[in-house]
């Protein structure tokens, strides 16, 4: 029997008088698995991530690690959220926004899921790195205590190709020590031979599911 | 404070006191309270006055009006920046309560905004040394915890701003709008309708626990003058109505509920929107 680490039941999301961003979407993500929530600019993904975050409002029922949306911080403490973009404060070192979040986790900064040689030198300056040096921060924040569902909305949308094979490499780890990822991007293709499945968002509604990710093999 | 709370202010007064901004508006601050004080005292030795009295007075017009405003910018800035940046986002998927995101880069910045306070009070303080009287201490001291205290409620009001604003630019133009409200808008509107409406010491009494910047400076006064003469018919009704002591709790309590309620308007929509 599989077991669910993330179900989303009719989600609508709404702003203002807006068209529905989330037209009732119907989501089951099997624990251990990398899934790509893909779909061009404006189709949802970024916001379905946030409703299952928890830190965006909607209607509708989610459920992460079998637990409401409205559990709070027993809900957080079991994902790790990377946002699309994020500007740490540029006086800090990596070292020091590391720590700082791995405080607010209640966990050691090492308990980060990257590799060795991931992270750019611990006592360098935010405003120093360069977008993708600062995304593999971000990212290492994001995977800070392991928690069992990662959500990250275009993680690579910065980074060269070593960069990427890196956090594929990363994620892959991830996935196979049981936490759950979803990876929002505007190019599935990017995520070839990474994610075990891709769905397809279309003006806040769900137009495929493939059992694995579509685009070119980077190895064929 | 909570754990949690403790991290986020500590994390934001560490990026507010590298701040550029912050540490420039901190050096203004100390030069004008140098420049304040030894105006005020060139001016009463040409009258043949002395004491640190009248130079005071000088300096509570100036340590009520700029920490204000730099605490209204600041704390303006918090949330809707952090929420701009992907900062907020980032501090909500923490497990931590909501509260910690309020009160956490409240404390931050209100600290921030004290050790400037306490760097340009203690310029002056430095001249004053040479002429201070035992007695002024106290008014002295007043003085500093009454801009202390307008200081933290004006941050407090700019983190309610900022949970409230869209954008940076709609806190930063929200918190001057405000500024300008409760430094000039108030006490020119009071000018013209006071009379009109026959406002006793009643009305003006409410129109100051409206108005924190207000309640600082009579706060201030009422310290450097207990009897209340400083403050004319309205400080002898104040300290005949209530005393020096009530007087002072009184403004106090108003101005700490100038804290209290912006954060839990905050808290309040911070929990109802969108991070």
């Amino acid at each position: 029997m599989t077991t669910l680490a993330v179900v989303a039941r009719d989600v609508y999301k709404r702003y203002g008088r807006r068209a529905p961003v989330l037209a009732g979407v119907d989501l089951e993500v099997e624990a251990g698995s990398i899934v790509a929530l893909a779909g061009s600019n404006g189709s949802g993904k970024s916001t379905m991530l946030r409703c299952i975050a928890g830190i965006a409002r909607f209607e509708g029922n989610i459920e992460v690690c079998g637990r409401p949306t409205t559990a709070g911080r027993e809900l957080r403490r079991n994902i790790g959220y990377l946002p699309q973009s994020v500007m740490l404060p540029p006086h800090a070192t990596v070292f020091e926004s590391l720590a700082f979040f791995a405080r607010l986790r209640g966990v050691a900064p090492s308990s980060t899921a990257v590799p060795p040689g991931f992270l750019p030198d611990r006592n360098a300056r935010i405003g120093t790195l360069s977008g993708g040096q600062r995304q593999r921060l971000t990212l290492a924040i994001a995977l800070l205590g392991r928690p069992p569902v990662v959500l990250l909305d275009e993680p690579v949308s910065n980074l060269d190709a070593a960069g990427r094979e890196a956090v594929w490499a990363t994620l892959r780890e991830v996935r196979d020590d049981g936490a759950t990822v979803l990876i929002a991007s505007p190019s599935p293709a990017d995520l070839a031979g990474v994610g075990d499945r891709t769905v397809l968002l279309h003006e806040g509604r769900i137009v495929d599911d493939s059992p694995a990710v579509k685009g070119a093999d980077p190895n064929g | 404070m909570a754990d949690s709370t403790r991290t986020i202010a500590a994390w934001e007064f560490q990026a507010a006191a590298r701040s550029r901004w912050v540490i420039a508006t901190a050096l203004v601050f100390a030069v004008l309270c140098l420049a304040v004080t030894m105006l005020g005292m060139r001016s009463l030795r040409e009258i043949g006055l002395s004491g640190v009295g009248p130079a005071s007075a000088a300096l509570i017009n100036l340590g009520i009006l700029l920490p204000g405003a730099m605490g209204l910018l600041l704390g303006g800035n918090t949330l809707v920046a952090a929420r701009e940046q992907g900062v907020l986002p980032m501090l909500a998927v923490q497990p931590v309560p909501r509260t910690s995101l309020v009160v956490g880069p409240f404390a931050g910045i209100a600290g921030a905004l004290v050790v400037s306070i306490l760097f340009g009070y203690g310029v002056a303080a430095v001249v004053l040394s040479g002429i201070a009287r035992s007695s002024d201490i106290g008014p002295l001291l007043a003085l500093v915890g009454a801009t202390i205290a307008v200081a933290v409620a004006c941050v407090a009001i700019g983190v309610c701003i900022s949970s409230l604003s869209r954008s940076r630019l709609q806190a930063t133009s929200s918190a001057i709008s405000l500024w300008f409200l409760l430094a000039l808008g108030m006490d020119l509107a009071l000018v013209a309708v006071a009379p009109a409406m026959r406002m006793g010491p009643v009305g003006l009494l409410v129109a100051v626990l409206c108005n924190p910047l207000e309640a600082g400076r009579v706060l201030a006064l009422l310290a450097a003058s207990p009897d209340g003469t400083v403050l004319g018919p309205f400080g002898a009704y104040l300290v005949d109505t209530f005393g020096t002591k009530g007087s002072a709790a009184l403004l106090i309590s108003s101005i700490l509920a100038w804290v209290i309620v912006p954060l839990a308007v905050a808290r309040w929509v911070l929990a109802r929107s969108d991070l």
